[in-house]
């Protein structure tokens, strides 16, 4: 049997355990076992990511736990061409990370095996946290956005997450004459009252809602009346602290323009580069990870994992993709570790809080002038006495 | 000096600190022999075990002492510049006078970057108004405090203002412009210049450090040697731990001349243990986490740029040294990530410097060729140059600029009598 097959027969079985009720000793095993085979695996298709593992200073063979897995900073996604795993031919989709202005987004490269197992993985993600019926799907964003493309952004990736979740589906944006979003009143009252009764599933992301949904129909005093839809949202908070609106303000804002009750607005974090996992918030506002993936929360000190209560920087592991070598990924985003294996809602594992995105560095000449150094100690005389 | 440092709210509080001082420079001189002798105390007083935490001090206290000063002062304010009297130069006499008021923008990243910057000031009998960026604050109290322990008639203290406020107030700042006689000026890019659109008097002298690189480079004879291999390594770590490879004057590169001396990956593996060693004596209690961030990218796209190259680091973040070939000066990363690059001869490396570069510490065996690199180094900008393990001695010129003399007067005597 050839590696790849042994490594794609081994996600199968994993993503065909309940994504959080497997036992955590076995699930930690086989997550080692199967990660060893990948890395091996991608060190044999890539030579400059066997030049990275290989110079790791301990040999991946011997880790006896996911954390001593040598892991890459996700910045290396931003570079051109993105690192791949397959031939060119065989890739299918390009994912880009939604990038600010200025900035490089992140690419990673996906063939029809793990295109196809990420949409099985958000599905039986969001299957644990809303529930497996068919919905009418309220996308807030424009049609664009709806088709899958090969070329397709962190928002069109989310979309098409939950298609299969959709008996219908109805974007309520639309471009105006300088390519500004404007929403859809009309089409979005219709579509509300339509689905007055039903469960609905809403997905956009977090500044989009608040900024071409919330704030518009709060401006014009309107109430959509739909108290059993869910709401996800994801993409992060930068946009809006900048004009401080807080969480609560906006799950507040939400639930008020929808009518329904605050805990129906769920926010999830994930990133394109940890392709089809995504860490929606339990009803304890915890985030946890699934059977075929594992989060490590790393102290920037020492790059140790923390304990429970402590803060760092998030690392993201998945079997899922082989088309790319992002099974082990360090990110630039904070959490909190709230606990492992102690959540009340019944979900196994660590469980995490979003602490926001670190800070970006910014090289020192002999300063900048509000930054200091953290570093004591250092032997100045040393330099006079050599 | 009252509270030692004041936080200012008001550009009336600058303007009135500014004015004492300035009438203490014009009613009081002082003697170049009273300052050299408080300093020497104050650096007596800087061995105190509850400082030995201040990254910095034991550099602040061989600065201070009259052995580094007083050639120091002879070498940029002439020969008569220890007695304070005027020097005979042809018919005229000179002597120095100090400027009045000098207002200091230290960086934030250096600790002991308020103290040097006023001590410059001083030896040119000046009085000194220092904005010490909030980070500094506290550092900067503990060492001025001993100052006062030994200047118990006030007569350094008096001359010292040291205030603090937000770098975003851009009143203060001005205010602070408006009222000074010279400025010394620290920083980032962005820092000096926004320091440097401040309204200044027109007669105001403004001498600014702006932000540099610096790098080491050795030839194959010094790199090859197998007796000093060990030696060289601990200096190229000190150079590279002290200031958290943070300050301009920090090697971001290794360049190493190829010859037939030795293999560059055994060098590298006495450089990888000096880095331990000198970690071991100096961890770091703490870190950026974009630094973190940062030091993780480097050595990753490093090894995925090309499978010729090497890097050797552990798994913390603590120390990264990113092996392989090049002669352009590598995108400095900081954090004790030293990038050492093969080259087959040095003076192609030079002779790409731009003038961003500030100090080349060498490691060269040959007095001649040395004499070739440096001649090429200061043509391309270099301003210092200097042997490996010494690249962070604080002395004059810094910068190509000397530290004294921008800040007084040269009056010019031509006596009537004659």
């Amino acid at each position: 049997m050839s590696a790849l097959i042994e490594i794609e027969q081994g996600i199968e079985s994993l993503l065909m355990e309940p994504p959080y009720g497997m036992d955590p000793q076995q699930r930690q095993r086989t997550l080692l076992a199967l990660l060893k085979k990948e890395l091996a695996y991608a060190c044999d298709r890539n030579p400059l990511f066997r030049n990275y593992v290989e110079q790791w200073p301990m040999d991946f063979r011997g880790a006896e736990e996911i954390a001593n897995l040598p892991y890459l900073p996700v910045g290396v996604f931003k570079a051109n061409p993105p690192l791949a795993l397959v031939d060119g031919d065989d890739i299918k989709r390009t994912l880009t990370s939604s990038a600010t202005t200025g900035q490089m987004p992140s690419r990673v490269v996906l063939d029809a095996a793990t295109a196809k197992r990420m949409t099985k993985a958000v599905t039986a993600i969001f299957r644990d946290f809303i529930g497996p019926a068919r919905r009418p799907y309220l996308v807030i964003d424009t049609p664009q956005n709806l088709a899958a493309q090969s070329q397709m952004g962190a928002r069109g990736a989310a979309i098409q997450g939950l298609r299969s979740f959709a008996t219908e589906v109805v974007s309520c944006l639309g471009s105006g004459a300088e390519g500004d979003l404007t929403l859809d009143v009309e089409k979005l009252l219709a579509s509300a009252a339509k689905w007055k009764d039903s469960d609905v599933l809403v997905y956009g992301f977090t500044y989009v809602i608040w900024t071409h949904l919330v704030q518009p129909l709060q401006g014009q005093g309107i109430t959509l009346d739909l108290p059993g839809v869910r709401v996800l949202h994801s993409g992060g908070w930068k946009r809006l602290e900048q004009r401080a609106v807080t969480r609560d303000v906006f799950v507040q804002g939400v639930a008020s323009v929808f009518g329904c009750a605050a805990d129906r607005v769920v926010d999830y974090y994930g990133m394109v580069e940890n392709v089809g996992v995504i860490y929606p918030d339990c009803d304890q506002g915890n985030k946890h990870v699934p059977a075929f993936a594992e989060v490590i929360v790393r102290d920037p000190l020492s790059l140790a994992p923390v304990k429970a209560g402590e803060r760092g920087l998030i690392q993201v592991c998945s079997v899922l993709p082989t088309s790319f070598p992002g099974f082990l990924l360090l990110t630039e985003d904070m959490a909190d570790v709230v606990g492992y294996d102690n959540c009340s809602c019944g979900r196994s594992g660590i469980s995490f809080r979003f602490a926001g995105r670190a800070p970006k560095a910014e090289l020192r000449g002999c300063g900048n002038l509000e930054n200091t150094r953290y570093q004591r100690g250092e032997g100045s005389a040393v330099a006079w006495a050599t | 000096m009252g509270d030692l440092i004041q936080a200012v709210d008001s550009p009336r509080e600058i303007t009135g600190a500014a004015q004492r001082l300035r009438e203490i420079a014009q009613r009081k001189e002082i003697a170049p022999q009273a300052v050299l002798e408080l300093f020497e105390q104050w650096a007596a007083a800087l061995n105190d075990r509850e400082l030995h935490d201040v990254p910095g001090v034991t550099f602040l206290r061989l600065w201070l002492r009259r052995g580094n000063l007083e050639p120091l002062l002879l070498r940029e304010l002439g020969p008569s510049s220890l007695s304070g009297g005027w020097w005979e130069d042809g018919r005229a006499r000179l002597r120095a006078f100090p400027l009045g008021v000098v207002g200091h923008w230290p960086a934030g990243n250096i600790e002991i970057q308020p103290i040097l910057s006023l001590t410059c000031a001083l030896l040119g009998g000046n009085c000194c108004l220092v904005r010490v960026p909030s980070g500094l604050v506290s550092v900067t109290r503990r060492v001025i405090e001993k100052l006062q322990e030994v200047d118990r008639n006030g007569l350094l203290s008096e001359r010292i203002c040291v205030i603090s406020f937000d770098h975003s107030r851009m009143d203060l700042h001005e205010s602070m412009a408006q009222a000074v006689d010279g400025a010394i000026v620290w920083g980032g890019a962005e820092a000096v210049s926004q320091v440097r659109r401040l309204q200044f008097p027109h007669w105001a002298r403004v001498l600014v450090f702006g932000p540099r690189l610096s790098a080491a480079a050795m030839d194959a004879t010094t790199w090859g040697d197998q007796k000093e291999r060990s030696s060289w390594c601990r200096r190229i770590a000190r150079d590279v731990w002290q200031f958290d490879q943070q300050a301009c004057s920090s090697p971001q590169a290794l360049f190493l001349e190829r010859g037939a001396g030795g293999d560059p990956s055994e060098f590298v593996e006495h450089l990888r243990e000096a880095f331990h060693q000198e970690n071991q004596q100096h961890p770091r209690q703490e870190i950026e986490t974009a630094l973190t961030s940062a030091i993780c990218l480097a050595r990753a796209s490093w090894l995925l740029d090309s499978v010729a190259n090497r890097a050797l680091f552990p798994v913390s973040p603590d120390w990264t040294i990113l092996l392989g070939t090049g002669t352009q000066m590598p995108n400095p990363t900081q954090g004790r990530t030293l990038s050492v690059l093969v080259v087959d001869d040095l003076l192609q490396v030079i002779s790409k410097f731009d003038g961003t570069l500030q100090t080349l510490g060498l490691g060269i065996g040959d007095a001649q060729r040395e004499e070739t690199l440096a001649r090429a180094a200061g043509r391309n900008g270099v301003d210092r140059i200097v042997k490996l393990g010494r690249m962070h001695v604080f002395g004059s010129p810094w910068d190509g600029m000397e530290l004294i003399r921008p800040m007084v007067r040269l009056v010019r005597h031509v006596p009537s009598q004659d």
